[in-house]
């Protein structure tokens, strides 16, 4: 009889322990440069800019089931229920295509639920190819038959602290058993501003644009770091460079709270 | 239906326009009434998110819309959550790559006398064990019971 009671014991904490497991999903964190990166655009003084890489060191990239829900624009603190941190990646937002436009930051298991906030860091990379770096973008910029070769070498560390994502679709909700996906996405418009929008618009009148940047360029090439433009572009020019650069950071189309990173 | 709601609105009505700044260049400000939840989206510089897309998820379908619409000249949308559905109520407000979304806890009167904030769906726990595992856990449990009252009445014997 003791076997027997022994037995049912077993079974009960085997299904016990299985049902915690199912209670575990996946969560894949991914980085986006929007089509802006992917497929080039034209900027707000009408440079057609195209990148050959945009890369990116992304450091504590973490994943939060918050509670209440954090609010980027809020002085109040976000009240954490679990997170989970990815290791530090380099990607290069220019490898996404049309059928995944997204590039893989890492993906880890954790227990579902409602990942309703994301947080990472922008910090210089130990290695190649940016090393040194938090952000190197690289590419080709062309203006009524000038064209530019570009690298433009960012040190500045920057932590962004995200709400929700905002898009077509819901993203951070973790069904056991279910493969649920997170995004940091990066708003290149910001920095240089849109063609396809009335140049009052509020994103054009903030955002820098390429002409400030193109007459730095020594011939046909621009190769510049941030101490640079700091010191070789107008006090006014630089402002909005680093305004931009704060506000780079989004999940979908939520913004998302910047601080400078000082280590 | 929507008599049963009433005056569960309308003890939210009493801390109705709630503020609820979600983010950097929107803000969605939500209003409980005796009728209905309205919801009011505005950029920073207090210009209307006229037209927005809004989409409302019901609290236990997180990932499934209940309800897709668009706001007016003056970004405001309203809707009515069924009287049998408390929880938070989630409301997607998107319009030219800017958007917010924001929780509205919807949460029932019974016993208390003041708003009770509606917590999470409880996905963890609701698709944490499959009904094949419940049914197996049950027989586990009832029948170290019924083998515990066996040995126990074998032994009085």
């Amino acid at each position: 009889m003791g076997i027997v009671l022994c037995s049912i014991a077993l079974v009960g904490c085997q299904v016990l322990g299985d049902s915690r497991r199912s209670a575990m999903g996946t969560l894949q964190i991914q980085a986006n440069g929007e089509d802006f990166v992917r497929q080039g655009f034209t900027s707000k003084d009408g440079w057609g800019i195209d990148f050959s890489h945009l890369y990116v060191h992304l450091e504590d990239v973490t994943a939060y089931q918050a509670e209440p829900s954090f609010s980027s624009d809020s002085d109040v603190p976000m009240q954490v229920v679990s997170e989970v941190t990815l290791p530090a990646e380099t990607v290069d937002l220019v490898a996404g295509d049309e059928n995944s436009p997204s590039v893989a930051v890492g993906q880890v298991a954790v227990p579902a639920g409602q990942y309703n906030a994301l947080s990472w860091k922008m910090t210089k990379a130990a290695e190649a190819p940016m090393k040194g770096q938090a952000m190197v973008l690289m590419g080709q910029a062309q203006k009524q038959g000038q064209t530019i070769d570009f690298m433009l070498k960012v040190d500045r560390e920057l932590a962004y602290t995200c709400g929700e994502f905002v898009g077509d679709e819901r993203k951070g909700v973790v069904l056991a058993g279910k493969t649920a996906e997170l995004e940091a996405t990066f708003h290149f418009d910001h920095l240089f501003g849109v063609r396809d929008l009335p140049e009052d618009d509020e994103l054009n009148r903030s955002a820098l644009g390429f002409e400030p940047l193109a007459a730095l360029a020594k011939g046909k090439k621009l190769e510049v770091d941030w101490t640079t433009l700091k010191t070789q572009l107008s006090p006014e020019h630089f402002q909005a460079l680093d305004a931009a650069f704060s506000d780079l950071g989004h999940v979908g189309e939520g913004h998302c709270r910047s601080d400078v990173v000082t280590s | 239906m929507f008599k049963q709601l009433v005056p569960i609105l309308g003890l939210l009505t009493s801390v109705a326009a709630m503020p609820a700044a979600l983010a950097h260049g929107v803000a969605v400000d939500y209003r409980v009434t005796s009728a209905n939840v309205e919801i009011e989206a505005t950029y920073d510089s207090g210009k209307p998110l006229a037209n927005a897309q809004v989409v409302i998820y019901a609290p236990d379908a997180p990932t499934q819309a209940w309800l897709t619409g668009t706001a007016d000249a003056e970004g405001r949308f309203s809707f009515t959550p069924p009287a049998n559905q408390m929880g938070n109520w989630q409301v997607k407000v998107r319009q030219a790559g800017h958007g917010a979304v924001l929780n509205v806890p919807v949460a029932s009167n019974s016993q208390d006398a003041g708003l009770q904030v509606a917590q999470d769906s409880g996905l963890h726990e609701s698709h944490a064990v499959n009904p094949v595992q419940r049914g197996l856990m049950s027989f586990a449990v009832i029948g170290g019971f019924v083998l515990t009252a066996v040995i126990f009445s074998s032994k009085k014997r």
